[in-house]
């Protein structure tokens, strides 16, 4: 009868052992699986769609126009103010990249994004608007003479700039890699 | 008395007094200045090959040089403190938009890294940019007040390439995913307009080549070291002469083993010759701050290894103070 109650016992205690086993793991699995992962940085994120890679592509060869415009029309602005060229000189300059700008917005007007990127496609339509409008603003300069409004430009390029890097952050990453 | 004795008292005499002489008119001893080391974000897992070609990883390799596979690169900015002056050497990057782009950790913006060290954006009356790329010459906005010190022959380089009439090498970037290392590679439009910024309103020095900007603080040029008008600055310490290379001295182990480091644009040739300007000037490589340096703030790279954390998770180190000035370590 003693042993009988032993071994009943034991078993008792062996399989809430294993009741409490199951649960410890069981648990831990659960848990694993609902939090969310922490991602390291520097991970990879989520590559782009087909759709959204044809629409990068299309966009590239206006950006890389736009981007070179773009420093080109800080070039003449720098060099102006540095006394290397003349007036004429930077008016030739900026008359150029607004001139590019004004085709990259007509191309850009054509694209059709994705859905998904509808956002960066007209934040960036507004970028090339700004850097449009930051050269016009250069191009008083010559009408008037006075340099007040290569400083009034200043902040639409600057603008344009932050908007550029944002759209192309999206599409383009690793566009600019540690240098 | 007879003449010879005469003449040997006079010459007695002048052997005292012309050493006398040229004590007082000697220059006056510059300033010793504090240094601060802050890092503005890491650029985490860079394959250490694409760093420094001569230590590509080799799997399986035993031999140090070669059997690490990727490193974590800190974006440093030196913090320099003397006279009536607060300069930055470097400014580091602000477009966070970034973060994401090139798998950088730990940026934080660098107003918020100095006020650890107890200095506001309007006190930092210098700004000297090692060279325009965009990790190295952004934020400049946030630093109203701040003198920007930049080389001539920088600027020049980027212009020359932007209208090289080769495509290939006019291009600021060839293809998605790089720029392929175009001399015009590695400034945004962002960055230059910033530079550009702080010509408009009267802030930038263009520099030619060498230039005393304080006493105690030297501009030496390091043209083509990394690229066409990078510059290095020589900085008066407590513990000598310190010298601050931005990529043309990439990373502190290259300049004590010669290595290149960092090719980007770089003529190797001259970034040898940037290495031994630091030798020459400051008696050997301890005191060569470079700005990618993956051991930075370790006791491995001695300079750097009074550090602690910062804001984001940013590090940052009190290399040296001058007489007088406190310690800013938590």
């Amino acid at each position: 009868m003693t042993r009988r109650r032993a071994v009943l016992g034991g078993v008792v205690v062996l399989g809430l052992g294993g009741v409490l086993a199951f649960a410890i793991v069981h648990e831990a699995t659960v848990s694993r699986a609902a939090a969310p992962r922490p991602v390291p940085p520097g991970a990879p994120r989520p590559a782009l769609t087909a759709a959204e890679e044809a629409y990068a592509a299309a966009l590239w060869p206006i950006h890389s126009e736009v981007k070179v415009s773009a420093l080109r029309m800080t070039f003449g602005g720098l060099s102006y103010k540095m006394k290397e060229i003349d007036r004429a000189t930077l008016r030739a300059r900026v008359e150029a990249a607004r001139q590019t700008y004004h085709k990259a917005a007509l191309r850009i007007r054509a694209l059709q994004p994705p859905p998904s990127l509808e956002k960066v496609h007209a934040e960036y339509a507004e970028a090339v608007h700004l850097y449009e409008q930051s050269a016009a603003e250069m191009g008083k300069v010559f009408k008037d003479g006075r340099d007040d409004h290569l400083l009034a430009a200043y902040p639409l390029s600057r603008e344009a700039g932050e908007k550029m890097l944002r759209a192309g952050d999206v599409l383009w990453p690793g566009e600019y890699v540690p240098n | 008395m007879s003449k010879r004795v005469r003449v040997r008292m006079f010459l007695a005499l002048l052997a005292v007094v012309l050493p006398m002489g040229v004590t007082t008119t000697a220059p006056a001893q510059a300033p010793q200045y504090s240094v601060w080391l802050v890092e503005s974000s890491r650029f985490m897992g860079v394959p250490f090959g694409a760093f420094m070609p001569d230590r590509a990883f080799v799997p399986g390799s035993t031999n140090p040089m070669n059997n690490i596979n990727t490193v974590d690169l800190p974006v440093n900015i030196g913090v320099i403190k003397g006279g009536k002056d607060i300069v930055l050497y470097d400014s580091g990057w602000k477009q966070q938009d970034y973060l994401k782009m090139t798998g950088s950790a730990h940026w934080a913006p660098l107003p918020q890294q100095l006020a650890q060290l107890g200095i506001r954006p309007e006190q930092v009356t210098k700004i000297v940019i090692g060279h325009g790329h965009w990790d190295h010459a952004g934020q400049l906005s946030d630093f109203p007040n701040a003198i920007l010190y930049v080389q001539r022959e920088e600027l020049r380089g980027i212009e020359w390439a932007l209208n090289y009439p080769n495509p290939h090498i006019a291009a600021v970037n060839t293809s998605p995913g790089g720029c392929a290392r175009t001399p015009a590679c590695g400034y945004p439009p962002l960055t230059v307009n910033e530079i550009y910024g702080k010509v408009l309103v009267g802030k930038a020095v263009i520099v030619d080549g060498e230039m005393e900007i304080a006493p105690g603080l030297i501009i030496h040029p390091a043209f083509r070291a990394h690229t066409a008008g990078s510059q290095l600055l020589e900085v008066n310490t407590a513990i000598g002469k310190i010298v601050f290379g931005s990529d043309a001295y990439s990373d502190w182990e290259a300049i004590r083993d010669w290595m290149i480091a960092n090719p980007q644009q770089t003529d190797t040739v001259q970034q040898f010759l940037a290495y031994e300007k630091c030798y020459k000037i400051t008696g050997g490589y301890q005191n060569c701050v470079a700005a990618h340096e993956p051991l930075s703030y370790t006791d491995k790279y001695p300079l750097t290894k009074n550090s602690w954390v910062g804001p984001n998770g940013s590090r940052a180190a009190e290399v040296t103070l001058a007489p007088g000035e406190r310690s800013r370590k938590p």
